[in-house]
């Protein structure tokens, strides 16, 4: 916004300066000039970042979405393999039944891209295991996982939720 | 271009967030998490891992992990012995009785561990941006000493980051909530993270915090009601079943991750069942967990810990001079001040103030810190406000409905067409009638300006192309344009003062059109059938008329009998929807049916075709009632 006062200033007669030095008025329009563009400048990066990122996020928001039903539902298979375990202690139409259920489930699971992996005898690796203790004795060799206690699940490239396991000491 | 964020250096978790667009962000890490965990190990290969990925192996390499490096930062050997006796890493004195680690024999100062968790923030907020962080905002607790802040400030350096400032946790707090911006104000912020406790008393004037007391706890945090929820549940299932669950390092694992949620559902429901089966076995076979605990019940195995922050709130306020009276807002930081018996607390304490809490109590420190980043590097100041506009805007077109070509609150300045045409055969003017409001009929809203385009050129309905476009600027000046696509012939408008009404008055607008919205939504209905019902029997005049003798007598009889039909029914008020509707469809059946016979039966190039004008590249959205 121009401000009045000065306006009139620049109006009055006799205040006329040679072509080639700039006035004190054009240098702060030059100045704010610049600062304006840099702002515009700036706007449109964030805009642009921000749409790129949206349109990244938009293919992620599903997939995140899948993830806070899927991960409680990882509890629920763990609590399968646990329970099967002990299987030998029911009736075979019981167990074989149980079974039965299990497989469903990992099933639709895997339908999804969602694949359990094994874990035993591979190198401790943080990105793909979380480590609940070291176990000792053993002729193997430390830093080899030995102990599955909850098994790790991957969903296409991604480790959705790693293993955990006990390491040889 | 460079780009500040604003860090909450935490003890436990650690937040980034920057300003994008002059609003603050919270930056996802590259684990997809908010919050990344305060912790930097050194693997037995040599290799330096921080966050999650350092806190996953923790367990098996205790000695070389270090969390809580917070603690350490900028003091002396001698002054952190009861410190020291927490941790599993080992901790010496190095020159000065400067406090050193020993990792993988190796000495290395707590701010290098700090500048590992920076670097990787920074490093996570520059892939989230898509843009180089290179300075930076960090926050420290207000108790914190000069050579805390100095060595967190050098933490910052050894990250690569150019720390425009450092700023205390309740300043940042106050700064997410705007209070900077209030004359004379006391406020007290009361922190409850998961580890430690602050609670700080601020005076703010001209935009200047000044930090009057802080008082807190160093050890009580969400971490410390969790273990009251494992013990209980511990302690329940010894006496059931005789087994200690405590000692099996899994089954107190899935306790702790267990109590954990019962905690944080227990802030929105007051109960919830604890289900943990095959938790461990014994000779009889295997055992299950299930409990169910009530918000009371964890009430009163937490009272304890929530009368502890009754201490230093009153400490607080007592080294400050002043009493609770004296406080005007109360800030709730940590996420175990969404328990409600904390918030309870605070309501208590501080009696008659509704705690702000608004803002995520877990990231709101780090949000007010990229407020401040923004405004250090210039971006706050100079950004511009957009503003939006409160209500829709559109035009009035046939039937007397609003068609809105802005919505309400779209960000401005902006720009919006569409394209109308005609009603009635040979219009040459259109009336455009300028409308603001959420009501589906014209009549229902509030009229900004008419003004009328001639000249168009005598057409069949539905043929001529009226552009129309509205374009707001920046201050909320708006200029309607209506343009005759075919000659070229303009017409506009502009309107100042649309985005003048007050709060009161577009609250009331838009609370207007929720009330009505059945009834605009049947009435909308019914004229759109009207509408539609007129063209079809327009269409079907006119394909009969241009048939001629080639239309069979019995189905033009019929077709003469339902656009009679029609007319009658539009032309009564309380008009029969569905009868209407139906008529329209026998009729449109009608039409096909004569179209595809007559190509049967002509040569061609026969009659023209009676399909609905062509609409080019630009479809045609609505037509302009006729103009009188």
């Amino acid at each position: 916004m121009a401000n009045s006062s000065e306006d009139k200033a620049e109006m009055e007669p006799g205040n006329e300066r040679p072509a080639d030095v700039e006035s004190p008025e054009n240098e702060r329009l030059k100045a704010e000039l610049s600062r304006e563009h840099d702002l515009y400048l700036r706007t449109l990066a964030d805009f642009d970042n921000y749409r790129r990122r949206i349109e990244r996020e938009r293919a992620g928001s599903a997939h995140a979405g899948k993830r806070d039903l899927v991960l409680p539902l990882l509890e629920v298979l763990d609590d399968f393999d646990r329970a099967l375990e002990h299987l030998g202690d029911v009736p075979e139409w019981m167990s074989s039944g149980f079974v039965a259920i299990y497989r469903r489930l990992n099933s639709i699971l895997q339908a999804q891209g969602i694949m359990p992996y094994e874990s035993l005898g591979d190198r401790f690796d943080p990105v793909r295991h979380e480590a609940v203790g070291l176990m000792e004795g053993q002729d193997i060799e430390p830093g080899t996982v030995v102990a599955e206690l909850s098994r790790g699940y991957t969903w296409g490239d991604e480790v959705l939720r790693p293993a955990r396991v006990r390491v040889a000491q | 271009m460079a780009k500040a964020v604003g860090i909450d250096l935490g003890t436990t978790n650690s937040v980034v967030a920057v300003m994008e667009g002059g609003k603050p962000t919270v930056i996802i890490n590259s684990d997809g998490g908010r919050l990344t965990p305060s912790v930097v190990a050194y693997s037995k290969t040599g290799e330096r891992l921080v966050g999650q990925l350092a806190k996953r192996q923790a367990a098996i390499n205790p000695e070389q992990t270090i969390y809580s490096a917070k603690r350490f930062v900028g003091r002396r050997y001698s002054e952190v012995q009861s410190e020291i006796k927490n941790v599993p890493y080992r901790v010496t004195a190095g020159p000065n009785d400067a406090v050193r680690f020993e990792i993988a024999g190796k000495s290395v100062s707590p701010e290098e561990i700090s500048s590992s968790v920076l670097r990787k923030l920074a490093d996570d907020a520059s892939k989230y941006i898509g843009e180089k962080v290179t300075d930076a905002v960090i926050t420290v607790p207000a108790y914190f000493n000069d050579a805390q802040r100095q060595a967190t400030k050098d933490a910052g350096k050894i990250a690569g980051l150019k720390v425009l400032r450092i700023i205390n946790e309740p300043t940042a707090a106050a700064l997410a909530y705007g209070l900077d911006k209030k004359k004379n104000e006391t406020i007290m912020v009361f922190d409850l993270g998961g580890g430690t406790f602050d609670v700080s008393i601020l005076e703010v004037g001209d935009g200047v915090f000044e930090v009057k007391a802080t008082s807190g706890d160093t050890h009580l945090g969400g971490d410390d009601f969790d273990k009251r929820i494992v013990d209980w549940l511990a302690q329940g299932f010894l006496q059931d079943q005789g087994i200690e669950l405590r000692k099996d390092r899994q089954a107190l694992q899935r306790l702790t991750e267990a109590a954990e949620k019962a905690k944080i559902e227990l802030s929105s429901v007051v109960e919830t069942a604890i289900s943990l089966p095959f938790i461990t076995a014994d000779a009889a076979g295997p055992k299950h967990l299930e409990m169910k605990l009530a918000r009371a019940k964890f009430d009163q195995l937490t009272a304890d810990l929530v009368e502890r922050c009754v201490g230093p709130v009153k400490q607080a306020l007592k080294d400050s001079k002043l009493s609770e009276s004296d406080i005007d807002e109360v800030v709730l930081v940590g996420g175990s001040t969404r328990t409600p018996a904390v918030q309870a607390l605070v309501r208590r304490l501080i009696a008659g103030k509704e705690p702000n809490q608004s803002v995520n109590p877990d990231e709101v420190v780090a949000i007010g810190a990229a407020i401040q980043a923004g405004v250090l590097a210039g971006e706050v100041k100079g950004v511009v406000l957009l503003d939006v506009t409160p209500l829709s805007l559109g035009i009035e077109t046939l039937g007397g409905v609003m068609t809105k070509l802005v919505e309400r609150n779209t960000t401005i300045p902006v720009r919006r067409s569409e394209v109308f045409s005609t009603a009635e055969d040979n219009q040459t003017a259109v009336d455009v009638h300028i409308l603001q409001g959420e009501r589906e009929l014209a009549r229902d809203n509030r009229t900004l300006g008419h003004f009328r385009l001639e000249g168009i050129r005598p057409a069949q309905r539905s043929l001529p192309q009226i552009e129309v476009t509205f374009d707001i600027d920046a201050n909320g000046i708006v200029t309607v344009t209506a343009r005759d696509k075919d000659t070229g012939k303009t017409q506009e408008i502009t309107i100042s003062g649309s985005t003048q009404l007050s709060r009161d008055e577009i609250d009331r607008m838009v609370k207007d059109a929720q009330g009505h919205a059945d009834e605009d939504r049947r009435r909308h209905d019914e004229i759109e059938a009207r509408n539609a019902a007129n063209s079809v029997a327009y269409q079907a005049e006119r394909q009969i008329r241009e048939l001629g003798v080639s239309v069979p007598l019995n189905e033009k009889a019929r077709a003469e009998q339902l656009i009679a039909d029609i007319q009658q029914l539009t032309k009564s008020e309380s008009s029969d929807i569905a009868r209407l509707r139906q008529l329209t469809s026998d009729l449109q059946q009608l039409v096909y049916g004569l179209a595809s016979a007559s190509q049967g039966s002509t040569a061609a190039g026969g009659p023209q075709s009676t399909t609905p004008p062509p609409g080019g590249d630009d479809v045609i959205d609505a037509e302009f009632r006729p103009s009188k």
